[in-house]
């Protein structure tokens, strides 16, 4: 998608230095990503990481931005930031788990509980809520899913397969469906 | 049914992503603070040319008049040396605002009150030494505040104010805690609090109005201009104000386990806890220090709540009950109270919601603490310096 010519002015200018610039770019897409970071990493102070690296890795690299709109190349960015800031977390709980030294952290689920959605959306890979996330809460199409998040469509399309089956799983309404 | 599991699961995550109703203030801040200027590498050519045009129009000037060249050389480093004048004034904004450098540790030094009444404003400068901190302005529509950490009710001279809070600061002896200056917008200043390093103020104005805000430097100093006409120069709607004053400008309460601070480095000593009630909630401070030659830091640390007072001590194993019936553990990486902390490790806070803090291990650069909580609580966690301390609130009824 073409950037607007209103929206290409501010970028030329963050691509000049201008800092004022650039806060009119984090007001018009900071929120939104700042939502999705959340949805995929379920913790809010960990999003506000998570995005604060965002806007300050899109800062260095705005000079490799063409003319396209700047939304997507920020949800990449966004995406591809908590996935490995969850990975981060997760290796930390990891070790402090195994020597003991947790007593809580997230378990495993027996088929027989039932979940709502949100403790549903807790069991599901980072990966496979960026893939809800963008599909189900922006409405990014299959292929514009895909290409956020820089895998075939083929792969998305079983992706997205996957988390509904494991969140249907999870709540229970796969007997519903039967 | 696949239709509708799929419309649940919309619904659920709008509904879920919308529990962020607006984009943080302090979190602009945090990436304002991150951001580097950068050079504007295409202006150089252009700039050098203007520059050696300047040289060479310098040094004609000099070999026919060298009087008047030293003279206004004189001038101009007279006028590099004052304080730096106003930049173009920008326009006036009804709406809040946050800005400085985040992490920066100030005092402030100084607040000073003018009247600019043919310009259209009112002037308030605070004085900071070494740079302006980072600060959240908010505004709100009653004069009515609560005091940090007392809690006590604060109504302050007018019907609409702002308040300031400025982060990683503290207040030189000699700043007037209170002030009335009466002037068209401005009528009152107090000190709210000063408070862990927090310190906050609250503005009285005669009615809503909106504001200006610019960072100076040379001295470093935030000036806030406060229009006198409702509606002078506004470039934006203004926003609704809050017709209460806010609980807390210290961020929300999340109800989840949470980590933070930075790992690798030197262990950091535990050299004190702390245990508090403030309104709206119990605080528990953890203060480190850097051993001889070390940069200090808040260790690397995990915080678990857990729905029992039920512990298991580390490495010795033997389980522990706390007072209370829930529980919150905080494991700190890099961290140990071995020969730097002398006090109890096992205080009985009696709070209405932190009941118990007890040490649970020291061994191997790992420590940790438990807290026994009489209710399940939702938490918050500042990492603070100048002393480096980790603050846990844990939110009561």
């Amino acid at each position: 998608m073409l950037m607007d010519p209103a929206l290409g002015r501010v970028i030329e200018r963050c691509r000049d230095g201008d800092r004022d610039a650039f806060e009119e770019v984090v007001d018009r897409y900071g929120l939104q990503l700042l939502r999705t970071a959340r949805l995929i990493l379920r913790d809010p102070a960990l999003a506000e990481d998570a995005i604060q690296e965002t806007f300050i890795k899109a800062w260095q690299r705005i000079g490799t931005l063409r003319e396209e709109d700047p939304g997507p190349w920020l949800t990449r960015i966004a995406v591809n930031e908590s996935i490995s800031s969850y990975r981060r977390r997760h290796r930390f709980q990891a070790l402090t788990e195994r020597f003991g030294r947790l007593g809580g952290g997230k378990h495993g689920v027996s088929s027989d509980q039932r979940l709502d959605l949100a403790h549903a959306l807790d069991q599901l890979t980072p990966e496979h809520r960026a893939a809800v996330a963008l599909h189900y809460y922006q409405d990014l199409s299959v292929e514009d899913t895909a290409r956020a998040l820089k895998v075939p469509v083929d792969t998305m399309k079983a992706r997205l397969k996957t988390a509904l089956r494991r969140l249907r799983e999870l709540t229970g309404s796969e007997e519903a469906t039967a | 049914m696949s239709d509708q599991f799929d419309q649940n699961l919309r619904d659920h995550l709008h509904h879920e992503a919308e529990e962020i109703h607006e984009f943080p203030r302090r979190l602009r801040g945090r990436i304002r603070e991150g951001i580097t200027p950068r050079a504007r590498t295409r202006m150089a050519p252009q700039l050098a040319l203007a520059g050696a045009l300047v040289l060479v129009a310098l040094a004609v000037l000099v070999a026919r008049n060298p009087q008047v060249i030293i003279k206004d050389v004189r001038s101009t480093i007279t006028q590099l040396i004052q304080p730096s004048p106003n930049p173009t004034p920008q326009p006036f904004a009804c709406s809040d605002r946050s800005g400085g450098s985040n992490g920066l540790v100030t005092q402030l030094t100084g607040i000073r009150v003018a009247s600019h009444v043919t310009d259209g404003y009112d002037r308030i400068v605070f004085d900071f030494t070494g740079g302006v901190p980072y600060y959240d302005l908010t505004r709100q529509e009653s004069a009515e505040f609560v005091r940090d950490p007392s809690g006590q009710a604060l109504t302050l001279e007018g019907s609409a104010a702002v308040k300031l809070v400025f982060r990683d600061t503290d207040v030189a002896s000699g700043v007037q805690a209170d002030m009335t200056p009466r002037l068209t917008s401005v009528r009152e200043i107090a000190q709210l609090g000063d408070f862990e390093r927090i310190l906050s103020y609250g503005v009285g104005l005669s009615s809503s109005r909106c504001i200006r805000v610019q960072e100076l430097s040379g001295p470093s100093r935030l000036v806030v201009d406060v229009a006198i006409s409702p509606s002078a120069s506004a470039t934006a709607a203004p926003t609704p104000l809050p017709t209460q004053p806010a609980a807390t400008d210290l961020g929300p309460f999340t109800c989840q386990d949470r980590g933070g601070g930075a790992g690798g480095g030197p262990t950091m000593q535990l050299t004190d806890v702390r245990v508090a009630h403030q309104p709206g909630y119990d605080r528990i401070v953890f203060e480190f220090a850097a051993p001889a030659g070390g940069t200090a830091r808040v260790p690397a640390y995990a915080l678990s709540r857990q729905a029992s007072p039920n512990f298991v001590k580390d490495p010795s194993g033997q389980p522990v009950t706390l007072l209370g019936s829930y529980g919150l553990r905080v494991v700190f990486q890099q961290a140990s109270g071995a020969g730097t902390y002398s006090k109890s490790r096992d205080i009985v806070a009696s709070l209405p919601v932190v009941q118990e803090v007890e040490q649970l291990g020291d061994f191997e650069a790992v420590l940790s603490w438990g807290a026994g909580l009489s209710r399940e609580s939702c938490i918050r966690t500042l990492e603070l310096a100048n002393p480096t301390r980790l603050v846990i609130d844990v939110q009561t009824p």
